[in-house]
């Protein structure tokens, strides 16, 4: 088509477009288009379950699997699928069904998913969506599930590969100086999800945030924030 | 770049706000919830519809058209990077790439394969333009300077917006010289530069 570049046409550039666009008469739509519409996607899938990136993964026994269904909305769209626990996970992710569109999560001990069921029914759990940051994770996301009695479950997607000698850690904030609850490491995908011990007698949280640190972790975030997200 | 605040009947704070909540219920659409689609849908239906009825002069039509953009925007929603241009933006943009595209089917009018249209249609995740909601002085200010464009002009332009056409299909329709279609056009979007540029 450039072949064609007629240097006489007009450069329509995007704020006239954009004016174009609004100055056309206004019309509300008919009521009956919202229903229609909110219908029509409650039984399609969202982009995150579609498309070839890994998402988070849950795992779940087959007991737990009421007390999940009976969760947030969130948790209420997985569907979980039933499986033995074991004490050493690989990555499944390469061949799991992302059609299907099964949340599994990887625990690394064979408690750690009764924990995770245990957080996420537990009475005081507190959901936080964390966010990319730009530039350096525009497409990251995160969500953890915080249960002041019982832990906190954290899982986290399109995290960027970490450099030699680095790693994530994530820190809860508070009114006082942020806590460190651990360590995390994504896989070759970017994707991460954890079980942290977090101390009952913390201060409230305001908000969660993901820093890229020197290996081992440290006792104060250094490094840039890589996802943030507020309770 | 472009940066212009505040929406038709809404003040710039409100819109700055809302451009924000629009990212915010984008990320909440990339996980799933359903709230803030129509979080998304309450705030930009009508700007969607508005420009698909105006293109379609169909509201049947129109209302697919809506339907078929929230659905796409519910889709992609983890694909499309919001520094590329505001979410209304971006929908607005789709609207009208939907719209042209079905106007065509109605009238099965080929796509000329050596000529582009006048305004070319953009693959909408990959759009690269710094899109954002013009305020609604911005959206007058225009407005005013359509008004008052030369008949002609106008015709001209509008159907290179509102119809997707190309310059020789303009010519054609309006039984004018290739040469006085481009320079009514030239002319057009010269004065509606002006007009946003107070």
């Amino acid at each position: 088509m450039d072949a064609i570049k007629d240097d006489e046409r007009p450069e329509l550039e995007p704020p006239i477009l954009q004016g174009l666009a609004q100055a056309v008469p206004q019309v509300d739509p008919p009521p009956e288009l919202r229903a229609r519409l909110l219908r029509s996607v409650s039984t399609s899938p969202t982009s995150t379950f579609t498309s070839p990136r890994p998402v988070a993964w849950w795992l779940a026994t087959a007991a737990s699997l009421a007390l999940v269904a009976g969760l947030t909305i969130y948790t209420a769209q997985l569907r979980t699928r039933i499986t033995g626990l074991e004490s050493e996970l690989r990555d499944t992710r390469a061949r799991a069904d992302a059609a299907q569109q099964l949340m599994i999560v990887a625990q690394r001990t064979a408690t750690g998913a009764q924990t995770a069921v245990a957080i996420l029914t537990a009475p005081d759990v507190a959901r936080v969506d964390l966010a990319g940051q730009q530039p350096v994770s525009p497409s990251a996301s995160a969500r953890a599930f915080w249960s002041r009695s019982r832990g906190m479950v954290f899982n986290a997607s399109n995290l960027p590969p970490l450099p030699a000698g680095r790693t994530y850690q994530l820190w809860v904030v508070t009114a006082q100086a942020p806590i460190s609850a651990g360590l995390l490491t994504p896989d070759i995908q970017g994707s991460v999800s954890e079980v942290f011990n977090t101390p009952p007698d913390i201060p409230q949280p305001i908000a969660m945030a993901v820093t890229i640190e020197p290996a081992g972790g440290v006792p104060a975030p250094t490094g840039d924030k890589y996802l943030v997200g507020t309770l | 770049m472009w940066v212009l605040l505040a929406a038709i009947g809404r003040s710039a704070t409100t819109l700055r706000d809302e451009c924000l909540a629009d990212q915010l219920a984008l990320g909440r659409i990339a996980r799933g919830d359903h709230s803030a689609l129509a979080e998304l849908y309450d705030r930009h239906a009508r700007l969607v519809f508005s420009l698909a009825l105006r293109i379609l002069q169909n509201r049947a039509d129109a209302e697919d058209v809506v339907q078929d953009v929230f659905t796409q925007v519910w889709a992609q929603a983890s694909r499309y990077d919001t520094a590329r241009g505001a979410v209304a933006a971006w929908m607005l943009m789709m609207a009208r790439t939907r719209a042209i595209d079905r106007l065509r089917s109605r009238s099965s009018r080929p796509e000329t394969a050596t000529e582009a249209r006048v305004v070319e249609a953009v693959p909408d995740v990959t759009a690269r333009q710094d899109l954002q909601l013009l305020s609604a002085e911005q959206v007058e200010s225009l407005q005013d300077a359509l008004n008052v464009l030369p008949v002609a002009q106008r015709v001209a332009l509008e159907l290179a917006y509102y119809e997707g056409l190309t310059h020789a299909e303009i010519a054609d329709r309006l039984s004018e010289p290739l040469g006085t279609v481009k320079t009514r056009i030239r002319q057009a979007v010269i004065k509606l530069r002006e007009s946003l540029v107070q």
